[in-house]
């Protein structure tokens, strides 16, 4: 327990060791959480905090987010000892770890405390930590750009998740955080949550408040991409389950509303997605995505909540959690192997890319589960999260809100088809077929050091896609925290309620890996040519590797339903044309096409504000002088007038 | 005990027939069909299965751009749909597995094999290829709403999420607030029919021009016993496919045989109506298969909404 509470000292020694007591931390915090889960008693500590009581508390849903965090920082340290080595000069490794330490540690003590303030303190200092990951390479423009943007995409959102945090306390009778017993919802439950909603969904990326996501996660050093993406966006998930646990209920309109945001989410993000041509930012927008899908679950949680349904708070619910796992799984899977990539080429834009998969053998090995996973197909673990919800959905469409669920299976189905077409092109386009460029031509593997842990994970992907039946009972003991009442939870475990449905669809899903064991076996026992000659291509003589479709022509397709998301700059026109150029540009519709001129009319307007900042330090102090003898004043004023 | 237990051997002799032998003769079938129409005598029903038989002892010639993804595709697809082939009932004989949620595992499996598909065609390197694989999953990721609001319109019609209650439920058909529906269900599927099988008019089985392919221009690189595998799960995807449009037609028959025979009626005559499309339709321009598809999708949308409100 108290390993779970202190499990990353900020390394500040050299290399190896560093590695290693950050992995062991990690380990250990791991293993505490695994216990929490597996049903162990939920241990707490009471202390004080600014006078009043605090309680640092170690229950399943604390759990169930302590164990994707440690998973991938115990990897990505391991990882980053190799990606981002302590001694690059010009790498900022120091910092790095640093930072990465304290951000581990933040989240850890932001899922185990039951305490507002607290709470506040953590998320602070999560923020921040993040902030100086993602600007370590900070001599690059974009970069520092990507990253302030973020900081204070994320004080806006601190800024709500803090109004929130003071109703509860009034709510609540203080700062401590224990439930409330269910029953009728209070005048200030809503406003509570919406406020909540708010702020935690600028931290999860939720449409239109993801803006700042894309660039910041594509910016930073991969490894803290992988933790940013796998874990730091959860904490907004995390915030929403554990804040709507302690009130009596939830109002049945914001269950649909979530589930509707959610289901836009999902399919914003997945259709950026697709055009992208850098593949961190591909990631990144995939996170959104998958971030929408989680959200869709919470929403469904929340109907069946509201509506006493015990089958919608479960698959709805569990659903959720059991896709915060996968996703963290498969999406530090791949920025991992995304950092491997860029490792090998040096370069982000996938069109110079191609032929990976023969230069390196074992990134595209590990990365084939982590891209089938993602793309939620079985038997991989992707496709057993979405199975819940699909569940969930169809039985929504009975008992729940049949319009808000009819739209979001629809999402659910358009995602699923489209993510398949943006992960095909993915890895499509960097690792099969003739590299594009020089760049990718002499690529090769990462160390072991690199590729360990991205096994690690992509044995996770199929192992958790075969072998989850024991998760269920898990699962449930998540859901009873989630949504408190007898009345709920204990009536129908998820054991019971698709046991036997999930046993065969594990089932028949080894017998895919059987079948296709014997087809393969078949193949393999077949004549071979002895020679192996150049791609057929029609006959085609000279084919070379600039004549392969591009990344952007495979998408290209879908430029009729992709309006505002590439622009074609200056068209080729007439019959014979003389030396023309032209580029496509890939812009977000919502954040750069409807957010970003509206905020600079208002940056224009508050740039007034300018005059007072002159940068002379008496003139600061005089400001504060007058502040102060201000507030004597009405101080003063206040006790001597009968206001 | 053994009364019970012939009936169930007979079951899985006929289910193992239906998967494993009979696919290739669907192809052979509609060419037959197509080649009368034309007058002319065209080739033997059974040509597929020479077919086969041929690649199984040919060399399989590897290009050197290719890496061992390149045979995830024919793997994959196969085993993909022989799981696939596992869920769905034949007719109304007696179902071999059923769960809730498996129309979601069906659905997703043939995701799978189009995805590795996808994968291996771009192994190769080839412009062509990589042109067929983009129209691919550009069409099937409009072909797959259709279907998945077939099932959702059906799922809530019969309160059940398993292919087996879905599709067999009978009487459907001559209930008059369902027959609506299910015609539109049944008008949606038709068209994810003729997309996910690459037939006229969304794609052309038979063109030899490469620039106007989707699925054969996907796998103009494998030979032998890849090869092989494709061809035959291609035909294999027929009778699946083939089987969601045919089962909420079929009547109920007394005899597990009679519903067996009547399954393979079905079959035969789906058949003969995709060989008499293709003689009387041509394929449609590329830019209108798009329409084509989100015609489908509206028409088991509306049947959705019709059993929602």
């Amino acid at each position: 327990m108290a390993a779970a509470l202190l499990p990353l000292v900020p390394p500040l020694n050299e290399g190896r060791f560093s590695t290693l007591l950050g992995a062991l931390g990690s380990l250990i915090a791991f293993l505490a959480a695994s216990h929490a889960l597996l049903g162990g008693v939920p241990t707490h500590l009471d202390f004080r905090f600014w006078q009043g009581p605090a309680r640092l508390e170690l229950d399943a849903l604390s759990a169930a987010f302590l164990l994707p965090l440690h998973l991938v920082a115990g990897l990505g340290i391991i990882y980053g000892a190799e990606y981002w080595p302590i001694t690059l000069s010009k790498g900022f490794g120091r910092s790095l770890r640093f930072f990465f330490g304290f951000l581990v540690t933040a989240m850890t003590l932001l899922f185990v405390t039951r305490n507002g303030l607290l709470f506040l303190v953590a998320w602070e200092i999560m923020a921040i930590s993040a902030f100086f990951l993602v600007n370590t390479e900070h001599h690059r423009p974009e970069v520092r750009r990507a990253s302030w943007v973020y900081l204070v995409c994320t004080h806006t959102g601190t800024l709500a998740i803090t109004a929130s945090v003071i109703l509860l306390a009034h709510r609540l009778g203080g700062f401590a955080w224990s439930p409330l017993p269910p029953g009728a919802l209070g005048s200030l439950d809503i406003w509570i949550l919406a406020l909540a909603v708010l702020g935690f969904a600028f931290k999860a990326g939720l449409l239109p408040l993801h803006f700042w996501l894309p660039a910041a996660h594509a910016s930073a050093p991969s490894h803290v991409s992988a933790i940013l993406s796998a874990v730091m966006l959860k904490t907004g998930i995390y915030g929403l389950l554990r804040v709507s646990s302690l009130l009596p209920g939830v109002p049945a309109w914001m269950g649909g509303a979530l589930l509707t945001l959610g289901a836009l989410s999902a399919v914003y993000g997945v259709w950026n997605a697709l055009a992208q041509r850098d593949y961190k930012r591909l990631l990144a927008y995939s996170s959104i995505e998958n971030l929408g899908i989680i959200t869709m679950g919470v929403g469904l949680g929340w109907t069946g909540r509201a509506l006493g349904d015990p089958w919608l708070t479960a698959l709805g619910f569990g659903g959720a959690i059991f896709h915060v796992w996968n996703h963290a799984i498969f999406k530090s899977l791949l920025f991992f192997g995304s950092g491997a990539l860029l490792h090998a080429t040096g370069t982000r834009d996938m069109e110079g890319l191609g032929g990976l998969a023969a230069r390196m053998p074992r990134t595209a090995l590990v990365m084939l589960p982590g891209v089938l996973a993602v793309a939620a197909l079985p038997p991989f673990n992707g496709f057993l999260s979405e199975w819940f919800l699909y569940r969930g959905l169809f039985a929504s469409l009975r008992g729940g809100d049949a319009w808000s669920s009819g739209l979001a299976l629809l999402a659910l189905v358009f995602t699923g088809g489209l993510a398949a077409v943006a992960f095909a092109r993915f890895y499509g386009v960097i690792f099969l077929g003739t590299p594009r460029s020089e760049a990718g031509a002499h690529a090769h593997d990462p160390s072991r050091l690199m590729l360990v842990p991205m096994g690690i994970l992509a044995v996770l992907t199929l192992g958790i896609g075969l072998l989850s039946l024991p998760l269920l009972p898990v699962l449930d003991r998540v859901v009873s925290v989630v949504a408190p009442g007898p009345a709920l939870s204990r009536a129908l475990p998820l054991a019971t309620l698709v046991g036997r449905d999930f046993r065969m669809l594990l089932l028949l899903e080894g017998l895919l890996l059987v079948f296709g064991g014997l087809a393969l076996a078949w193949l393999r026992r077949g004549v071979r040519a002895a020679e192996a000659p150049p791609t057929w291509d029609c006959g085609y003589a000279a084919p070379t590797a600039r004549m392969q479709y591009t990344g952007s022509s495979f998408a290209d397709g879908w430029s009729v339903f992709l309006p505002g998301v590439t622009q074609r700059v200056r068209s080729i026109r007439a019959l014979f044309p003389r030396a023309h150029s032209f580029h496509t540009r890939i812009q977000d519709v919502v954040g750069d096409g409807l957010l970003a001129p509206w905020l600079e009319r208002a940056a224009a307007r508050l740039f007034r504000f300018h005059r007072f900042q002159t940068g002379y330090l008496s003139v600061y102090i005089l400001y504060v002088l007058v502040t102060l003898l201000g507030v004597f004043l009405w101080l003063l004023l206040r006790a001597r007038l009968p206001l | 005990m053994p009364q019970a237990l012939v009936p169930t051997l007979l079951n899985l002799l006929f289910r193992a027939f239906v998967v494993l032998l009979l696919p290739p003769l669907i192809p052979g079938l509609i060419t037959k069909i197509k080649a009368w129409m034309a007058g002319r005598s065209g080739p033997p029903v059974l040509q597929l299965y020479y077919d086969l038989a041929k690649l199984a002892r040919k060399q399989a010639v590897f290009s050197r751009t290719t890496t061992w993804v390149f045979l995830a595709g024919p793997v994959g697809t196969v085993a993909a749909l022989l799981v696939a082939s596992l869920l769905i009932p034949l007719g109304h004989t007696a179902p071999l597995l059923a769960f809730e949620g498996d129309v979601i595992l069906f659905a997703y499996l043939l995701g799978l094999g189009r995805f590795l598909t996808v994968l291996s065609a771009l192994d190769t390197g080839s412009a062509f290829e990589g042109m067929g694989a983009a129209r691919e999953v550009s069409f099937s990721a409009l072909a797959e709403p259709a279907l998945f609001f077939g099932f959702a319109a059906l799922a809530r019609a019969t309160g059940s999420l398993s292919l087996t209650p879905m599709l067999q439920s009978h009487g459907m058909w001559t209930a008059g607030h369902l027959s609506g529906p299910l015609m539109l269900i049944l008008a949606g599927w038709g068209i994810v029919f003729l997309a996910e099988n690459s037939r006229i008019p969304v794609d052309d089985p038979n063109t030899h021009l490469e620039l106007t392919m989707i699925h054969e221009v996907m796998v103009l690189d494998h030979s032998g016993r890849p090869l092989a595998l494709i061809l035959y799960g291609a035909s294999l995807k027929l009778v699946v496919l083939g089987a969601l449009l045919v089962d909420p037609l079929l009547p109920v028959l007394s005899k597990g045989w009679l519903n067996g025979l009547a399954f393979l009626g079905g079959i035969g005559l789906l058949a003969v109506v995709v060989g008499l499309v293709e003689s009387t339709a041509a394929r449609f321009r590329m830019n209108k298969v798009p329409q084509f598809l989100v015609a489908g999708v509206l028409a088991s949308a509306f049947a959705f909404l019709l059993l929602l409100v």
